[in-house]
């Protein structure tokens, strides 16, 4: 019976992890693309086109590789999109953002439907993609009790999203093209007026960001197995990536414990009735908790995070002080 | 570099116009060539969805009620926007208060509706939502007037708020919860069709709801507002430039308050028109109208008249595309999001060209 609480926690620390890291890679995605100081508001959209994408390839090519690059590939060519309206054709970011978001999702179904009529690919049936997808533990820390299944036993996808993560923190706060990159987020006249290329280097991080929005949108679909029916995959995650960003306070690092911190009330409404059984005495409250409350927490913490931030007039606040703004060279 | 882009000054309408049609027929086409290359005949389909199913069909005026009840919505939400919009105040949060006004709507009509006579029902269900909704719209342009909160951010979360409390009442069966039915076991939203219905004028077979000549003639005080009053022209000079409208003397805090207020009790009073016309609150009341608004009222450049001819427009998109799907099995109904995304992005393009024009840069530059 003690074996089977920990075994409770074990799993419910377990998928905090494996179905919100998507979550993740939505928002470092999207702190990369506001760090240049677009605010792209497609990430719903992207991460889409990404998933299905990503997905069908990926069966078809029997490879979790290929369906990663796809993914990456797709997500990318929306950010190039985005980057060519906003950055070169001075396009509203706002609207240009949105109407990504119900380009990606028309694709995403459009796309989905048409190979459904012809043959839709079923995740188990590609041997490759099912064992790739499989959980990898980590030696010896795996074997630790509870949070060595619960932290140290997942997916190729899981690490990769921390590894971009970490590795994204350092890119923007340790090497030069990062502090370049920020630069243009906080005034992009002074830093064109130093010699940065603005436009390239806003385009490759729009591209960048909005590439790995895409991997993020494949791992949902792998989360669901691939299957395809009425409501997308993505499912509003790219909605609580943007407002990831605002509570990690445009660090890639922090996003991970954002991640966390997210995903815990996310799992607490898919499992928490699991949690008040295991626990009738101190939480069996949980049960009766409306999982809508859960759903809305994400989005009323960030609220509060964005007043209280504002009260606190960006003092230590990573918000780019460009954000939203196009920048036209002749108007400097 | 060979070329640099530069400012236009004025652009003649004819010029403006030709390319805005330009775009939208690029649009079409590229859809055409998609619908093509599945094997299906563009002409057929986009003739299919332009008349959105009507030609050859016995109740035609039927399937016309229906487009009017996806219009009406959508064009009164866009006018509302457009409000905000033009003193460059982001309010992307029209799906919050659309539902905020629905549910305030649902709560008259439920709660007063079987003592109140019809009529009175339905102006409070009005009042009740637009008041819902403006307090809504008008908290974040507070916070922004005050600690300068990013409103575009904050109006995004507050949808999501609104959204999950809409879907908290929509499925969770409780004594308290009166919007629910009460005799069914399952959560199902009570219908009030017969305690509050917007009237209909029968022009023969067709019923004209009254809320389409309302949404009209909202329209056209609107455009009045904007263009005519003193009101409108402080919301034209806060748009152009904030510092202009200090040096003027204008209270710039209070006209952005007083115009999301209006905004967003618009926002509220479409969620009305609709909620009176459904007769039963759904999770998905909205349609995405607090979305397509935003487009539509960019798509037509924050012009009141021009808002009305672009959501008959995207509505006929929309809804044409389900009608023409029973037909053309082969094309899903997501084409019509799709195609309205094409558009856009080339209406966007076109923009630029309206805004700048391309100069091949002298040997030396000029600078």
């Amino acid at each position: 019976m003690e074996m089977d609480k920990l075994g409770v926690i074990a799993t419910f620390i377990h998928n905090i992890i494996v179905y919100n890291i998507p979550l993740l890679y939505g928002t470092v995605g999207e702190i990369v693309v506001e760090k240049s100081g677009s605010l792209n508001l497609g990430v719903e959209g992207i991460m889409a086109v990404g998933a299905i994408f990503g997905y069908i390839v990926g069966c078809y090519t029997n490879s979790l590789f290929i369906g990663i690059a796809t993914a990456f590939a797709l997500g990318a060519l929306m950010g190039l999109l985005f980057a060519a309206l906003t950055v070169s054709l001075q396009a509203n970011q706002n609207i240009t953002g949105l109407t990504l978001t119900t380009f990606g999702l028309g694709v995403y179904f459009f796309v989905g439907n048409a190979i459904k009529a012809v043959r839709w690919p079923i995740m188990s049936d590609y041997s490759n993609i099912k064992s790739g997808f499989a959980d990898l533990p980590i030696p010896v820390l795996s074997d630790i009790p509870v949070i060595g299944k619960g932290l140290f036993s997942h997916n190729i996808l899981v690490y990769l999203g921390i590894v971009i993560a970490l590795v994204m923190w350092y890119y923007l706060n340790r090497t030069s093209p990062g502090l370049r990159l920020r630069a243009i987020g906080e005034n992009p006249g002074s830093a064109d007026s130093v010699g940065i290329n603005v436009k390239r280097y806003k385009y490759l991080h729009i591209c960048l960001g909005c590439g790995i929005m895409g991997i993020g949108g494949y791992y949902m679909g792998l989360n669901m197995s691939g299957s395809f029916n009425s409501a997308c995959w993505i499912n509003g995650y790219g909605w609580i990536a943007v407002a990831l960003v605002i509570f990690a306070n445009w660090n890639t690092a922090a996003a991970i414990l954002g991640t966390f911190v997210f995903g815990f009330f996310n799992t607490l409404r898919v499992s928490g009735s699991s949690l008040a059984v295991a626990f009738p005495e101190p939480l069996g409250w949980l049960a009766k908790v409306p999982t809508q409350l859960y759903q809305a927490l994400p989005f009323i913490i960030t609220a509060i995070v964005l007043v209280v931030t504002s009260i606190r007039k960006r003092e230590g606040s990573g918000l780019p002080a460009a954000l939203g703004l196009n920048y036209f060279r002749e108007e400097r | 570099m060979g070329f640099h882009i530069v400012k236009r000054d004025t652009c003649p309408l004819w010029k403006k116009a030709g390319f805005y049609v330009v775009a939208v027929l690029a649009a079409l086409v590229i859809g055409g060539i998609l619908l093509f290359a599945m094997g299906v005949d563009p002409f057929a389909y986009y003739s299919r969805m332009f008349t959105m199913g009507m030609v050859g069909n016995k109740i035609a005026y039927k399937a016309f009620e229906n487009y009017l009840k996806v219009f009406v919505p959508l064009a009164l939400t866009s006018v509302a926007l457009s409000l905000a919009f033009k003193m460059r105040f982001w309010n992307i949060g029209g799906e919050g208060q659309f539902i905020l006004g629905a549910i305030a709507s649902a709560t008259v009509a439920l709660k007063l509706g079987p003592t109140l006579p019809n009529a009175i029902t339905l102006i409070l269900m009005c009042l009740a939502a637009m008041l819902a909704a403006g307090l809504y719209g008008v908290f974040v342009a507070a916070l922004k007037a005050r600690f300068g909160t990013n409103e575009t951010l904050m109006t995004l979360m507050l949808n999501y708020v609104a959204l999950y409390l809409l879907i908290f009442l929509g499925e969770t069966k409780a004594d308290w919860n009166f919007f629910l039915q009460e005799k069914s076991a399952r959560p199902v939203f009570e219908d009030f069709s017969a305690l509050a219905s917007f009237p209909r004028i029968m022009l023969g077979k067709f019923g004209l709801n009254i809320c389409v000549i309302l949404t009209f003639v909202i329209g056209a005080l609107v455009f009045v507002y904007l263009k005519y009053t003193k009101h409108g022209y402080e919301i034209s000079v806060v748009g152009d430039s904030t510092g202009t409208a200090h040096y003027a003397g204008m209270k710039v805090n209070a006209i952005v308050l007083r115009t999301v207020f209006l905004s967003a009790c618009l926002i509220g009073l479409a969620a009305a028109f609709k909620v009176g016309t459904a007769g039963v609150l759904s999770t998905a009341i909205t349609e995405d109208v607090g979305w397509t608004g935003i487009i539509v009222a960019w798509l037509s450049q924050l012009n009141t008249a021009i808002i009305f001819v672009v959501s008959a427009l995207i509505s006929m998109l929309h809804y044409g595309s389900v009608a023409a799907a029973a037909t053309f099995s082969k094309v899903d109904s997501s084409f019509a999001n799709m195609l309205q995304g094409v558009i856009l992005f080339l209406v966007l393009t076109a923009d630029f060209f309206i805004r700048f024009r391309i100069v091949r840069s002298k040997k030396g530059g000029s600078k």
